[in-house]
């Protein structure tokens, strides 16, 4: 066999098979992981500056697994340490304690296998090359990981139909939109086929159809007969809730939480807001037939009179109050539920961690 | 380790099982060591094209650019033309290679975009992928550093040996000078020199990886090769002191090695003491230069500085 044949034979990750990898399920582990920025020349800019000057603390004990199949969230506020995380699993920077596995490759140590298994797709429009045409952008970097001319060219054009990016194939990069660089960015990422997906806030810049469009493709690469795992970092957080099979929360460079979205939400507070649209009775008459009702609230528009109130989610508050409504002659006209989101959720630990430290001395 | 073939003739008689297995499984790591290796220069030459490819179409997306340096390099080459007629005859106690300096600071002029290209094509390409935000990209990639150096790089040195080229080309063609000697051996000769010019520059880019501006070791050896190696005047007339700096640049022995053998006419045996020259430069160098490059690249991975500019 010649080595051509062998080379245009070898997917990239054939190739880590040959070099003695072994095989193990397409997930991605983080262990305890802290990450210190320092500050270089301290000593030599604290001599000449005379200011205090610390270390940035990014990352504190950072702990979880994704899943093989799995589109795991991570989500916190600016500067929780998310890009940092992402960019530690795909060996950009190193941590400064702990460890990062790549199916079963540490990301230090083994940097270009897990290299191999990973595509990222960043929300950065400046990491392609302007000046030459998407497919030119896209051919490089699929040479980059050794693909042959053939296998790139096919890839690419799989690539160009699945984001509908035809009329802008041969456009140069930076006559694109920015939601068209956005979709190059996860292309970028797609190009070699990996495992494991990092994707950082892959709908951000996307018109509404795009971003539903670039959902199903999210979720379709998920449930392929070999499934990529992915970590989704985002800050919409309903896409988060829509996709990700568990969420972990990062807030002040530490994991807070880790579950399914709907637990999450249940922990943090497990109870709803109920809105009750009705008319036929008057104010006076609903609060002496409610007396019993946390936080009761009566909004007055017209004849119809909106009754608020707090529940624990599931219990009888709600058929108790809708029978003795009903009996007392009310008709109901609207039901509406305000229930806990991820975003309350965020702003609880937020709330938390400002509460925190607010007790803590600082140089 | 025990070859297929040490095996095959080890066990002359009647086969075991055991050993037919242990044969196999020769014959397989052979198989795969040799598709390894095959599997590993057919990816490094796919990376290399893929830089290559991608500068050409940058390149000709500025297409004015080429054409401008194309004059520029006709406009110095009449330039030096005139202006050897002032020296001609005049240079004193210089080597052969001085008689004429129109060829002289021809050969100096095309070699030094050459070895210029060394000193700097790997600190600019970083800086220019730091500059265009490509940098991470390009090293997310499972791309190894030895083929990030040489890949980053090559379109620079082709491009430096076209217009090197056109300057001795266009010096015979329109101007009359003569090139004689081992062309081959000039070409090993550069192509020594510019490796040499390549260590350096990998110094350069660890400084542009982790400093991003201020280089010293580019500008220092670039400026400081341009006036002590003989591009513009025969080392010889730098007195004691100047030519203790003349000896220690690389470049010196480069470009006399090129003149020895295209103006001079000179062979193998008396290039010995400047190929051994460069060589030992190499040996000293390249290690280091990688090492340094490795902890540059991790140093900027631990700082996560590597998409600052």
């Amino acid at each position: 066999m010649s080595a051509t044949a062998i080379a245009n034979d070898l997917t990239a990750f054939e190739v880590a098979d040959l070099t003695g990898a072994q095989a193990e399920p397409a997930s991605i582990s983080v262990s305890n992981v802290a990450k210190t920025y320092p500050i270089s020349f301290q000593r030599v800019r604290q001599a000449i500056q005379r200011k205090c000057l610390h270390p940035v603390e990014a990352l504190s004990g950072v702990s979880f697994e994704v899943r093989q199949g799995e589109i795991f969230g991570l989500i916190g506020p600016n500067g929780a340490g998310k890009t940092t995380l992402t960019k530690i699993i795909a060996t950009m920077v190193q941590p400064t304690s702990g460890t990062v596995s790549v199916h079963g490759y540490d990301s230090v140590f083994d940097e270009e296998q897990v290299r191999l298994h990973v595509g990222l797709a960043s929300a950065e429009e400046r990491s392609f090359y302007w000046r030459i045409s998407v497919r030119q952008n896209l051919m490089f970097f699929a040479r980059l990981y050794g693909m042959s001319d053939t296998e790139a060219l096919r890839r690419i054009s799989d690539l160009v139909e699945l984001f509908n990016m035809g009329d802008y194939e041969h456009r140069r990069f930076g006559e694109l939109s920015t939601g068209n660089k956005q979709r190059m960015s996860v292309m970028r990422a797609l190009i070699a086929d990996p495992p494991v997906l990092l994707l950082d806030e892959p709908t951000r810049s996307l018109d509404p159809v795009a971003a539903a469009t670039m959902r199903s493709v999210i979720r379709a690469l998920v449930e392929q007969d070999r499934p990529v795992s992915i970590l989704l970092t985002s800050h919409n957080l309903s896409e988060v809730e829509e996709l990700c099979s568990r969420v972990a929360i990062l807030s002040g460079g530490q994991i807070r939480d880790v579950d399914t979205p709907k637990n999450l939400k249940a922990v943090e507070t497990p109870t709803e807001r109920v809105h009750i649209t009705m008319r036929g009775l008057l104010p006076a008459e609903v609060e002496l037939l409610l007396p019993h009702l946390d936080d009761l609230k009566l909004t007055i528009e017209g004849s119809e009179i909106i009754i608020s109130f707090t529940r624990m989610e599931r219990d009888d508050q709600l058929d108790l109050v809708l029978g003795r409504l009903h009996d007392n002659g009310a008709t109901i006209l609207a039901l509406d539920f305000e229930r806990t989101t991820l975003l309350d959720v965020i702003q609880g630990y937020q709330d938390n961690r400002e509460g925190q430290d607010c007790g803590v001395s600082r140089c | 380790m025990l070859t297929a073939d040490k095996l095959r003739t080890t066990y002359l008689g009647p086969k075991s099982a055991m050993a037919n297995s242990a044969i196999a499984a020769a014959e397989r790591t052979e198989v795969n060591a040799a598709a390894r290796a095959a599997a590993r220069s057919l990816l490094f030459f796919r990376r290399l094209r893929g830089f290559v490819s991608r500068d050409f179409a940058l390149a000709i997306s500025y297409r004015m650019d080429f054409f401008m340096r194309m004059l520029q390099t006709v406009i110095i080459v009449t330039a030096l033309f005139f202006i050897s007629y002032v020296f001609r005859g005049r240079v004193q106690g210089a080597p052969r290679q001085w008689d004429d300096p129109f060829a002289a600071w021809i050969t100096g002029f095309a070699l030094m975009s050459y070895f210029g290209c060394g000193f700097s094509s790997l600190a600019n390409a970083i800086r220019s992928e730091q500059l265009q935000g490509t940098l991470e990209n390009v090293l997310m990639s499972p791309i190894r550093v030895p083929t990030v150096i040489i890949a980053s790089t090559a379109w620079e040195f082709l491009q430096a040996s076209f217009f090197a080229f056109f300057y001795l080309f266009l010096a015979w063609c329109f101007f009359g000078v003569q090139y004689k000697g081992n062309l081959l051996l000039a070409l090993i000769v550069i192509v020594l020199t510019a490796m040499v010019l390549q260590c350096v520059g990998i110094l350069s880019a660890s400084f542009t990886l982790v400093f991003k501006r201020g280089d010293p070791f580019g500008a220092l050896l670039a400026t400081g090769s341009f006036l002590f190696s003989g591009v513009l005047f025969p080392t010889q007339s730098l007195g004691r002191t100047f030519s203790i700096i003349s000896c220690a640049l690389p470049t010196t022995y480069g470009l006399d090695g090129v003149r020895r053998v295209l103006i001079e006419g000179q062979g193998w045996g008396q290039l010995r003491g400047t190929l051994t020259t460069l060589v030992l430069f190499l040996i000293a160098l390249l290690p280091f230069a990688l090492v340094l490059f490795d902890g540059a690249l991790r140093r900027a991975k631990r700082e996560g500085s590597l998409v600052q500019y």
